[in-house]
Parts: C-alpha cells; structure tokens; sequence
C-alpha cells in the first residue's frame, strides 16, 4: 500500500442550514482510502456518517453546505469538478449502497432494467452487452437469472439488498460507500451478505467505506478503522490494532457495548448518556460529559493527538501504555 | 389482470344498479306525478298516451313500477321524449352524448397534460417568481366564476377577435347542401379519432417495452405522420371543410374548459412531486450519475404521477356539472344542455335516460381509469 491513495479527503466540512441555526454535522474530517482496502467509519447515530458519505458523491441536500475541504480521487478534486463532470464520476468510479437499501430501487420499473440505466449512463465503464452484463451481476451476488425481469415489490428483502449490490458493482467502480447497508434486514441474512460483499470486493480489489454504528459488522469488514464522534473523526487505525488497543475512551464503550465471540458482554464502561446536541456542542472535548476518565483539561480544550504506529485517537487521557493486555 | 378487471366490473355493475335507483326514487319523490304530465299534455295524441302508459307502467303500484322501470332500463328503451316529440329518448341521447364526450375527453387530456407538465415544473424549480406567479394564475382561474370567465371568453375571442364562431355546434348556412348528416360525420370524426389513437399508443407501448433503439425519434415520427396522414385524408374529402367546421365550434369550449380545470393537476402534481423527492430511489438515480432531467422525468414524475391519475376518478364528476354550465354558456347541445332543458320541460323519460346515460359514461371512466392505473402501477396485484 504504497504511492498516492485512491481517495484522500482533507479537512472536510458540512454544514446544514437549520431553522435552530447552523448544524455543523462533518467537522474538520481527514483520512484516506487505498486501492482494494475497506475503511470502517464506525460512530452513534447522528455523528454525521452519512453526511460524510453523501458529501463525496455532492449528493448532500440543498440546506447542506461544504464549507470547506478537498475529495481528492486519484489527485483530481471531486469538489472542485462542474456538476457535469461529476455525474461522470458518480457511479462509475465511486457507487453507494445506500442506508435505507430497501427503497432505493424505483418501484415502477424492472430491477433489470434499473441497472441497465446506470450501465447506459456510463457506456465506456464496461464494454459488455448491457443485458449479459446484467445476468452476469446477478450470478456474482446470487440471484436468479428470473428475476431480473421482475419489480422490486416482488423482490424479498435480502434479494433486494443483492440487486443492490449488483447494481453498485455494475460499472466497476474504484470505490463502493456502503452506508448502513444491511440495517434492515435479520442477522443471519445480514451475516451472509455481508461476508459476500467482502469475497467480492477482495477478488475485484475494490476499496470500500463502509458505514456502520456496529462495531461487530465493522470489525467483520474493515482493514482501517475511523470512529467518528460529533462530526469529528476521534480514533483512526489499522483494524487490528484498533480492536486490540483501543486509545479513545469512546472506541473502547462502543466496543464493549458489543457482544464478543464467546456471547458475553463486556461490562466496563458501557457508553452512558445521549449523543451531544449539535447545535450545543460540549466544550473542550466534545465526549467530556460522557468520559469515565475525564478531567479539567477536558472540558476546556481541545484534545492533543496521540500517536501508536499507525494508529492515533485525539484524547487528553489516554490509557498508559502498561495498562493495556 | 384480467382478474382484477373483472372484480373491478363487477362493483361498477353494482354501482351503477344503485345509481338507476337513486334516479328512480329521486324522480319518484319529487313534486308532481309523471302520469300527470302526460294526461295533461295536450300536444300527445291518445294513442301515444295509450303506449307511454303501457310501457311505463303508469296505471300499477310503485313496486311494479320499479320493476318496469329496471327492465326499461336494462332493455335500453326509455320511451319517447316529450319535448322531442316524437324522437326516442335514446335517439335524442346517441345524438347528444357522443358530443359531449368529445369536449370533456378533449379538454380532460389537455387539462391534464397542461397541468402535469406545469406542476412537474414547478416542483422542480421552487421559489423564484415562476412558482408564485404560475400558482397563483392557475389557482385565480381554478376558482373564478365559470359562467362569467366562459363569457369573457366568448366577448374576447369569438366577438372581438373574431377567430372563433360565437357558441353553437355548427354554422346552419355551411351546412345546408351538405351531403350527410353532422351526427353521422361528427361520429365518423371521434371514430377516426379513436383508430388513430389506438395505433399511436400500441406503437408508443411497443417501442417502449421493448427498448427498441431511437424509441423517441419512431415515437415522435409515427405521431407527426398519423397527424398528417388523418388530416390529409379528411382534407381531400369533400366534407373536410364541413369537419373544420365542428373543430372550429370546438376549440373555444375546449380551451375554456381547460384554461378553467388545469390547475388542479398542477398543484397536485406539485405535491405529489415534492413528496416523491423525498425517496431514496430519487437519490439513488442521481447518484448513478443521471442528468437532472432524467431523474426528474424518469423517476420523480413518473412516480408522481400515480396518485394524479387516481385525482382523474374525481375530476369526472366536475365534468359532469361543467357540462351544464359550458353547454349552456356555449349553446352547445350535449348533454348538460339536454338535461338542463329537459328538467325545464318535465320532460321525465329524458331527463331520467339522461341521468341513467351520464352516470354510465361516467363509470365506464372509472373503469378506464382503474385501467390505466393497473398499466401505471405494477404493485397492483392482479
Ligand atoms: N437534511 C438535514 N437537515 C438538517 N440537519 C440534518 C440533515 N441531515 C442530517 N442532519 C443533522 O446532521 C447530523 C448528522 O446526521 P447524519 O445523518 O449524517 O448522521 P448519521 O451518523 O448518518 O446517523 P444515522 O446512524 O442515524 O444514520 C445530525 O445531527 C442530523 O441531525
Ligand atoms: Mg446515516
């Protein structure tokens, strides 16, 4: 994983324009995604994860606002593109799998033909017959080749999220967002999907971020790890790392409020409280009133970054280093 | 589909057996005896008197009379008019029920279209003067007094403009070595109407459906050549001009009508596109990179248009009464105008097959809708 990244994004900021006022839901976020690696964005409802994600395709509604920032894909700056020119980029470099997959197929029409649209938007992306293209998606996430001509209504849940999946794979993209793609659906149904976005996006060598509030999805998909909290990205890292050293103080509550292998929960510091009111925002750091460890510092100014190897979380209090197993 | 049709039938039928009932205890209950109107009438010969009483069942009790009036009803035989004296009801009817069919078909699908098309505008470019001022033009004319704005028209375009002729169905001096009959021709007309119609939706349905290459240029093609072949035909026949001479009495009706009834379908069609922005598959098509235009036509408005369709059911009922009023203004003999003047005559056995015609026409829209709307929505479980 050396050379330029696939996607650099630097010091991005998204503001939505409220009646309450100004709603800053993407503060300052920075990171990068390399070629064929999958990047967990992990954080509690509301912390601006989807923002995040709907910002690098500029799908954001228009109450929201970039206020600042640079979507770096392979050098060229998506934000600073026409909105032509960026319709050329969306789907054909960077598809989504979105949060509510459940409703992103139009019910009027054949799935099929749903996924042709975006083959013939993008004709140079694949070279095939968009029709054999079609059938040859549905082979690769296991759907029957007869229900390409059905409707969604007639589609169950988990086949739905497939045909989704299919439909993001259709051009080859270099990046796949997945925001919150398998919420709706059980767990078992979830398990499996999961496991097969990940075989493929390993054999096609595609880079993916992946959006979640559950740690145990995120550690089953992930490579990188960024935990976002409050708009802010607090703890960023190596998966493995990460999961077997957490810095942040919030890392380690939203791990622990996870089930491990053996079904037992961790009961340590189990997160207690609400998220902040983003149109109120704690001072100082803005995990403080939640923090088991928190001092005075923390209420007052802006965590120092600490820095383990790859791995650095923004913390005034981080475990020392011979507390960790 | 053909299930659902069928099920869909079944209640119009029932509908429509309820509706010949209300008719009939409505004429029933109202003050005046129908046996009187004929008794008294002396401009009927005894004998027809003889034939009404017989065939209406005047001289047995009401129950029976219920009975006779069903079975007229079903068998089609209304009996004579007595204001048109002595044409049959249903003679008086196929005259004038086609007419209207022909003004409120036309300006129902122009209304429509007009609407759909503004409303999908609308929704798409919010605020800015072009929304508030189309909105408020279109709600002023969607709410002004019908008679007075029908006048207005007339006195603008037909007398001070000269363009249109002043109300009627057809110009008598134009008309007096014609070869054939304006009912004949006027039917002639709706019917080459209908063909033409048929054969451009099948080529639209076809093309469509299959995904043929250049849909849009055979489409647009085959309906530029249909226009032009029907015309050319009709011009060179030697009642060409006669057949502009009913349009001619048409377009003035036709456009009031339209000007009056637009926006309805576009405030709803602007809702209807507002609420459809909101879904995720509206994202997801721009998210696959589709131009704007697409993402709104393909995706926003064709879902949109679902529940305008359904609005369609009650904008026939609006038909019915713009009838009377358009009909009249217009001096247009259709139906409203046959129903209006036969309630001034006690006219009873035309004024009840007039009711019982209006309100089968105006179920088998229904149905026509319902049809539509099955081809429009595949949720819709057959
Ligand atoms: N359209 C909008 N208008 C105003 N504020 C918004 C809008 N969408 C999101 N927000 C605010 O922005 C913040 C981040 O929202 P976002 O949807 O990105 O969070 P999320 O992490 O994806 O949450 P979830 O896990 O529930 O999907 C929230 O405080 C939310 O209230
Ligand atoms: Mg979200």
């Amino acid at each position: 994983m050396s050379g330029a990244p696939l996607l650099a994004v630097t010091d991005l900021t998204v503001d939505y324009h409220t009646r309450a006022g100004e709603v800053r839901a993407v503060d300052g976020v920075s990171f990068t995604v390399e070629t064929g690696q999958a990047l967990g964005l992990v954080g509690e409802s509301g912390c601006g994860k989807s923002s995040l994600a709907l910002a690098l395709l500029r799908l954001l509604p228009e109450s929201a606002q970039i206020r600042q920032g640079q979507v770096l894909l392979e050098g060229v700056d998506l934000l600073a593109l026409s909105a032509n020119d960026m319709r050329a980029y969306r789907w054909n470099r960077i598809a989504m799998v979105f949060q509510s997959a459940m409703n992103a197929l139009d019910p009027v029409y054949r799935v099929g033909d749903q996924i042709i649209e975006a083959l013939e938007q993008h004709p140079s992306a694949v070279s095939q017959d968009p029709a054999e293209r079609v059938r040859e998606l549905y082979d690769l996430v296991n759907l029957n080749h007869n229900s390409i001509d059905r409707y969604p209504h007639e589609y169950s849940g988990g086949m739905k999220q497939r045909a989704i999946i299919a439909m993001a794979l259709a051009c080859r993209p270099d990046l796949i967002i997945a925001d919150e793609p398998t919420t709706a659906l059980d767990v078992i149904v979830q398990d499996r999907i999961l496991r097969e976005l990940g075989n493929i996006r390993r054999e096609l060598n595609m880079s993916m971020l992946y959006v979640s509030h559950d740690m145990a999805v995120i550690a089953e998909v992930s490579d990188v790890v960024a935990v976002m909290y409050a708009g802010k990205i607090v703890e960023y890292g190596d998966a493995a790392a990460v999961f077997k050293r957490p810095i942040h103080p919030y890392t380690r509550a939203l791990m622990s409020s996870f089930p491990s292998v053996t079904g037992e929960k961790h009961d340590l510091a189990t997160l207690s409280g609400e998220p902040p009111n983003p149109l109120d925002l704690p001072s100082g750091c803005h995990f403080h009133p939640r923090c088991p460890f928190a001092t005075d510092v923390c209420k007052e100014q802006a965590p120092p970054t600490v820095r383990r190897g790859t791995q650095w979380a923004d913390c005034w209090n981080p475990p020392g280093d011979e507390a960790d197993g | 589909m053909a299930a659902y049709l069928l099920k869909r039938t079944v209640q119009i039928l029932l509908t429509l057996f309820a509706f010949i009932c209300i008719v009939f205890f409505l004429v029933n209950a109202q003050p005046g005896d129908i046996s009187n109107v004929y008794a008294l009438n002396p401009e009927l010969p005894p004998d027809a008197k003889q034939r009404m009483q017989e065939q209406f069942g005047l001289n047995q009790p009401l129950w029976q009379q219920f009975l006779v009036y069903v079975k007229n009803v079903l068998t089609g035989s209304f009996g004579l008019s007595f204001s048109h004296y002595p044409r049959s009801v249903a003679d008086v009817i196929g005259e004038r029920l086609p007419r209207t069919v022909a003004l409120f078909f036309t300006a129902t699908v122009f209304s429509f279209y007009m609407g759909f098309v503004l409303g999908k505008i609308i929704a798409w470019k919010r605020g800015g003067w072009t929304e508030y001022a189309t909105t408020l033009g279109g709600v002023t004319l969607y709410t002004v007094f019908t008679p007075w704005f029908a006048l207005m028209m007339i006195w603008l375009f037909a007398f001070k403009a000269g363009w249109f002729p002043i109300g009627k169905f057809l110009d008598p001096v134009l008309w007096r070595d014609a070869p054939l009959n304006a009912n004949t021709l006027f039917n002639r007309m709706m019917l080459t109407v209908f063909v033409v119609s048929v054969i451009v939706f099948a080529i639209f349905l076809v093309t469509t459906r299959r995904r043929v290459a250049g849909a849009r240029y055979i489409q647009i093609g085959s309906l530029a050549a249909a226009a032009a072949v029907t015309v050319g035909i009709w011009w060179s026949t030697d009642v060409g001009h006669l057949a502009w001479d009913l349009i001619e009495h048409m377009i003035l009706p036709v456009l009031t009508l339209t000007i009056i009834s637009f926006a309805g379908t576009m405030l709803l069609t602007r809702n209807s596109m507002l609420e459809t922005m909101r879904e995720d598959f509206v994202l997801a098509a721009r998210a696959k990179g589709l131009p704007e235009k697409a993402v709104r036509d393909r995706h926003v408005a064709r879902n949109a248009l679902l529940p305008v369709v359904t609005s369609l059911v009650f904008s026939l009922a609006f038909a019915v009464d713009g009838s009377v009023i358009i009909e009249s203004v217009f001096s247009w003999p259709g139906m409203g105008q046959t129903l209006v003047s036969a309630a001034l005559a006690e006219d009873l056995p035309l004024a009840v097959g007039a009711f019982v015609f209006v309100g089968i026409f105006v179920l088998l829209a229904h149905l026509a809708v319902d049809v539509l709307y099955v081809y429009l929505d595949p949720r819709i479980r057959y």
